[in-house]
């Protein structure tokens, strides 16, 4: 087995304002190119756990070790090299003047060069369909332009860890659907992506692992496939798998899925049964 | 009589040369939940925005047509009397919360109004149970998450008791069980006959509540319709980036593998009923 690229060890951490642990004592290991979705409950932990991935947050107790540094050893900025971390809330991360600007700013500090820097912006921009825009103010954008803008500032990075804090917000199913299939592409790339969403549709069509937080501690963590089956552990965890999981389950009793399913894959499966039995 | 009429209206923004809605008539009746679907950009949350006279009152640009509201023109009535008939929860809840802390978001239009004490505190009791934000009552906006201050945006839209509700992807960072919850609160506010008007991303819950769909891309109306029919244009809704709910997209992909099916189920609860007595039958 390889090195894991991301080494939790019994990580707890708790806000200077709360009186209780935001994680509590979590231990996980994550392989270099896996894709994982964290999922779970607002306010079950998720958003905090990560943060800690690129040193945005220090353990209260416990060690976190990113591609070999243990995160309270290193800065934030020594770490974003290789960690890049797409905001829940794209206003919590723009700041820029023009999306030229916005976009340039990572690359600029981790001292690419201005060929380099050009050769980056245009092919994000392009990929999160930011083209022509390079003038325009990011806070005219529409709340889903300045999600992409986010991305697209992070991915100017080239970070081999790419963490995005719920994709879908102020996005329609087409362009969380676009930037999950930018993510993927990414991944089947080498990079190591991490996903925080509600949004189970997503998770079972992208993310290969599933790790659930149920208040501030793992519920459950395995193949996406194996966890959506676990209806009434996941119920308590506040997430409802997607309704084929629970059809799969209920109507074929007993059935082994080896990858995560679509609604062709389920009907395929009814389908057969129907036909095998007449 | 309707409660809502809205007749050819078109509207362009300030600044901008693209229309955001294009000739779009529709009227709802009272009591009913109508669920607004489509792209961004479709002009989902413009439309909201006309109905609530927040455009052109508030939000400027080119308005043609004309929008009432209880038979009050929505154009010309002061947004303060629409929004004691229509509450507006919209997208981004962070944008529409001013106070210090969640008991006072509530409390502070309310007070505006003048109602005297003992109701304020009775509504206000009502509506933080109803979106389970008790114990919460006194923290700051701040330190809430996405899905809390959405709790909170709806709230403070119920406490004001309109006969009309409008959530603008109101749920839309919302876990899936905390999301269910407002669809279902909204559900049983439908039967308490209220009005539900709901923009929503989640197809798959809307299909629950919903009596009736208005599909729009481009500012334009392009399907308005009970919401099992609209909802059974797999492929039509697919070309729009609609994603149809799970259910039907599996009995849609059943009907081309030659199953047939009188109609298309569109609830997780049609689905495996259907199924099941497709798979036990002999």
């Amino acid at each position: 087995m390889t090195e894991p690229i991301i080494q939790v060890e019994n990580l707890c951490y708790r806000y200077a304002t709360r009186n209780h642990f935001s994680v509590n004592d979590v231990s996980l290991s994550i392989q270099p190119g896996e894709f994982v979705a964290i999922i779970g409950q607002n306010g079950s932990g998720k958003t905090t756990l990560v943060k800690h991935f690129n040193g945005l947050l220090k353990p209260t107790s416990g060690r976190v070790v990113v591609n070999g540094h243990v995160t309270t050893e290193k800065s934030t900025s020594l770490l974003a090299k290789f960690v890049g971390y797409v905001f829940q809330n794209p206003d919590h991360q723009i700041f820029a003047e023009t999306v030229r600007d916005e976009i340039a700013f990572g690359p600029k500090n981790l001292g690419f060069s201005e060929e380099k820097i050009k050769e980056v912006s245009m092919k994000v921009m392009n990929e999160m369909g930011l083209t022509g825009m390079e003038e325009d103010m990011p806070f005219q954008l529409s709340r889903g332009q300045r999600q992409r803008l986010a991305v697209a500032s992070v991915l100017a990075m080239e970070p081999s860890i790419l963490i995005i804090d719920e994709p879908t917000t102020g996005q329609d199913w087409k362009e969380s659907m676009a930037l999950m299939e930018l993510v993927r592409e990414l991944n089947e790339n080498g990079h190591t992506c991490i996903v925080t969403t509600h949004n189970m549709n997503l998770v079972s069509l992208f993310a290969r692992r599933v790790i659930v937080m149920r208040q501030a501690k793992i519920s459950l963590d395995g193949p996406t496939q194996d966890i959506f089956r676990y209806g009434n552990e996941l119920k308590e965890a506040w997430i409802k798998p997607p309704d084929i999981y629970a059809l799969a389950q209920s109507i074929l009793p007993g059935v082994k899925l080896d990858k995560p399913i679509v609604p062709e894959d389920l009907a395929a499966m009814l389908v057969e049964k129907l036909n095998g039995r007449s | 009589m309707p409660l809502i009429e809205i007749n050819n209206v078109e509207f362009t923004y300030r600044g901008s040369t693209a229309q955001a809605l294009d000739n779009v008539t529709l009227s709802i009746e009272p009591g009913e939940f109508v669920g607004i679907i489509g792209p961004t950009g479709a002009g989902k949350s413009t439309l909201c925005w006309v109905i609530a006279g927040v455009i052109p009152q508030i939000i400027l640009g080119k308005l043609s047509g004309s929008a009432s509201v209880k038979g009050l023109p929505a154009r010309t009535t002061p947004v303060a009397e629409i929004s004691q008939i229509i509450g507006l929860v919209q997208q981004d809840a962070e944008a529409q919360l001013l106070m210090t802390d969640i008991e006072k978001e509530i409390i502070f239009p309310l007070e505006n109004l003048k109602l005297p004490r003992a109701e304020i505190e009775r509504r206000l009791n009502k509506v933080l149970d109803l979106v389970s934000l008790n114990h919460d009552r006194y923290r700051h906006p701040f330190y809430l998450s996405g899905g809390q201050k959405q709790r909170v945006a709806v709230a403070a839209a119920l406490a004001m008791e309109p006969e009309v509700l409008i959530l603008d992807e109101a749920t839309s960072e919302l876990d899936p069980l905390g999301a269910e919850e407002i669809h279902i609160l909204a559900g049983s506010l439908k039967k308490e006959g209220k009005t539900i008007i709901m923009v929503e991303h989640n197809i798959d819950e809307l299909a629950k509540v919903a009596d009736r769909i208005i599909v729009m891309d481009q500012g334009k109306i392009l399907m308005d319709a009970p919401t099992r029919e609209v909802l059974s244009n797999v492929e039509f809704l697919q070309g729009l980036g609609i994603y149809p709910p799970q259910v039907t997209q599996t009995a849609y992909a059943m009907q081309k593998l030659g199953i047939v099916f009188d109609q298309l189920p569109i609830t997780f609860e049609e689905g495996l009923e259907v199924f099941s007595r497709l798979s036990s039958h002999d």
